[in-house]
């Protein structure tokens, strides 16, 4: 009977094992890639090739010298500033009607809200570009922007509703019988506790704006290129290290988004 | 006292019990996505003219609808995206799950570093993380190098520019979005229920099979879902891995939209991209309904 038992327990040891390995090789899998495409930033070849020869910043000098790929972050940026504050400004003002709205169908917008994002951006790409064709409107800086903003507005407005609904209407209450206006208590009381929900929904704002392609590759202005559109040229295009270097300052700039995050929200609520 | 109407109107706002907050973010919303869908949806049954980026006109016609239907190239490009979809939903859920599963067992470092490695990822721009993979799986690239110094191969194998370049390249693109929703449910998960199974004499794989899994079948249908809509309409990684030659929907509709400015055709492709979707999304729903039901009758 003993060793019976200890079969079984041997099995459930081994499945359990398995489970783990496996959950090890996916958490590697996360991490590598980029781990090696840092590493590759620094070969002193002209050419990827493993493992690099030696070290040299020259790459990434290079990525800061060259026009082309300047202007296109510069305009990512601008693209991403752009998206964040027109998230912020329709976002947050939607995400207070969905918590304390009580007229009727308050439910039937938030889920409004959430459909642009469920949609494929490759579909809502295409649609923006040929409804703006339609009425004579262009791709542009402004066409990719609001379309961006459209696209990923559910992001900040479900980050800014789950703070508002944890929020304790309780300490509102206190500042309105304390004598505040509705706009004091807005300012001093409501604005300051949802602060850390909209910074961490700018973080995710911010990043679409910069990084997204399938709805900036129907709209952007053929004149302000952005950075994936220039990048998925260039990755296409070149094989020197550049492209690596390119790829390792978006890499820091995602390492900085999830400090951000990590101090506002939390790392353990970005998916509430 | 008096107030100004603007500071009235601002207090009607900030009390929020009304929609208004909302009536900017709803009119953006009806005018850049509503509409623009509902144009989409018209393009697909029409015959229209483009002169310099601006539709001219537009009939009624069934043309490109039918030729799309019927076209031989829209069959296999279509039936390559969904199994390429499947496969890499398959392989999400194979190494996604695990993970979610060592979040639930792992001490709070583990937990840590679990959060870390899966959200890092979804903050970085998806051809960054592709480009990594060419680097990998290149013909000078660490897989090749690595193989010919241990003297396991003696040429560099081709493994770029293959379907299977594709396939890696997704799951690692689209994992974090199967791990994250798992995560949600495994920190909700109550361990007083794994401790009452082990000590009903339950073994840790038990546990896993009768309490664990059918608690999570939700996050597991989400996820299998948000994975499997990102991996049908992404063009980066088939663009990138593909070598160009590889044809999935979305790199379809880019090169008639883009390249060869056939837009009816474009519109076309965009539909029927949402309506088979839509349709995998469905039967994914009633799996999961079926699923959890099935848990229900487990915990009886």
């Amino acid at each position: 009977m003993t060793t019976g038992f200890h079969r079984a327990e041997l099995l459930d040891r081994l499945g359990i094992g398995v489970i783990v390995a496996l959950a090890v090789i996916a958490l590697a899998l996360l991490l590598l890639p980029a781990a090696i495409v840092v590493i590759m930033s620094f070969d002193t070849r002209g050419y990827i090739s493993f493992p690099p020869a030696g070290f040299t910043l020259d790459w990434y000098y290079k990525v800061f010298n060259q026009p082309v790929l300047v202007n296109a972050m510069l305009t990512s940026i601008k693209v991403g500033v752009y998206v964040t504050l027109l998230c912020i400004a329709l976002g947050v003002p939607t995400a207070l009607a969905c918590v304390r709205g009580d007229f009727r169908g308050a439910t039937a917008l938030s889920v409004f809200v959430l459909v642009p994002h469920m949609v494929p951006g490759i579909v809502l790409g295409v649609a923006v570009l040929f409804a703006g064709a339609l009425f004579g409107i262009g791709p542009s800086i402004w066409l990719q922007s609001i379309s961006l903003a459209t696209y990923v507005m559910a992001v900040m407005v479900r980050t800014v509703m789950a703070r508002l609904q944890r929020l304790d209407p309780l300490l509102e209450q206190a500042s309105a019988n304390l004598g505040a206006t509705r706009w004091q208590t807005f300012r001093t009381v409501t604005l300051p506790l949802l602060l850390p929900a909209i910074l961490a929904g700018a973080v995710f704002t911010f990043i679409e704006g910069f990084d997204n392609l399938s709805v900036t590759i129907f709209t952007h202005g053929y004149r302000d290129r952005p950075l994936p559109v220039e990048l998925l040229a260039i990755v296409q295009n070149t094989n020197s290290p550049l492209v690596a270097a390119v790829s390792s300052v978006q890499i820091l700039l995602a390492m900085l988004a999830l400090g951000v995050i990590s101090l506002t929200i939390g790392l353990d609520r970005v998916n509430e | 006292m008096t107030r100004s109407l603007p500071r009235r109107l601002l207090d009607e706002i900030l009390s929020g019990s009304g929609i208004w907050p909302a009536v900017p973010a709803i009119v953006v919303l009806l005018v850049v996505a509503v509409i623009p869908f509902a144009i989409l949806l018209s393009l697909g049954f029409s015959e229209i003219t483009v002169a310099r980026g601006v539709i001219v006109s537009q009939d009624f016609s069934l043309r490109y609808l039918t030729t799309a239907l019927t076209d031989p190239l829209y069959h296999t490009t279509f039936q390559r995206s969904l199994t390429l979809a499947l496969m890499t939903t398959f392989f999400c859920v194979l190494l996604g799950y695990p993970v979610a599963y060592l979040f639930l067992i792992g001490k709070p470092w583990v937990r840590r570093v679990i959060l870390v490695l899966t959200i890092a990822p979804i903050l970085t721009s998806g051809i960054v993380r592709t480009y990594a993979w060419i680097i990998i799986l290149g013909g000078r690239g660490v897989v090749n190098s690595v193989l010919l110094d241990l003297g396991l191969i003696s040429a560099p194998l081709r493994i770029i520019n293959t379907q299977w370049a594709v396939v890696i390249g997704m799951v690692q693109v689209h994992l974090p979005v199967m791990i994250l929703p798992l995560i949600a449910v495994m920190s909700r998960h109550d361990r007083r229920l794994d401790e009452a199974s082990a000590n009903l004499g339950a073994s840790r794989l038990g546990t896993l099979w009768n309490v664990v899994l059918p608690l999570s079948i939700g996050g597991l249908g989400t996820g299998a879902a948000l994975v499997f809509t990102l991996s049908y309409t992404t063009f980066v990684v088939p663009q990138l891995l593909g070598g160009g030659n590889y044809l999935n929907a979305a790199t379809m509709i880019y090169e008639q939209v883009v390249y060869s400015l056939e837009w009816s055709k474009g519109a076309v492709t965009a539909l029927i991209l949402m309506s088979t979707c839509l349709i995998v999304l469905l039967i994914f729903a009633w799996l999961t309904n079926l699923g959890t039901r099935w848990t229900r009758v487990a915990q009886r």
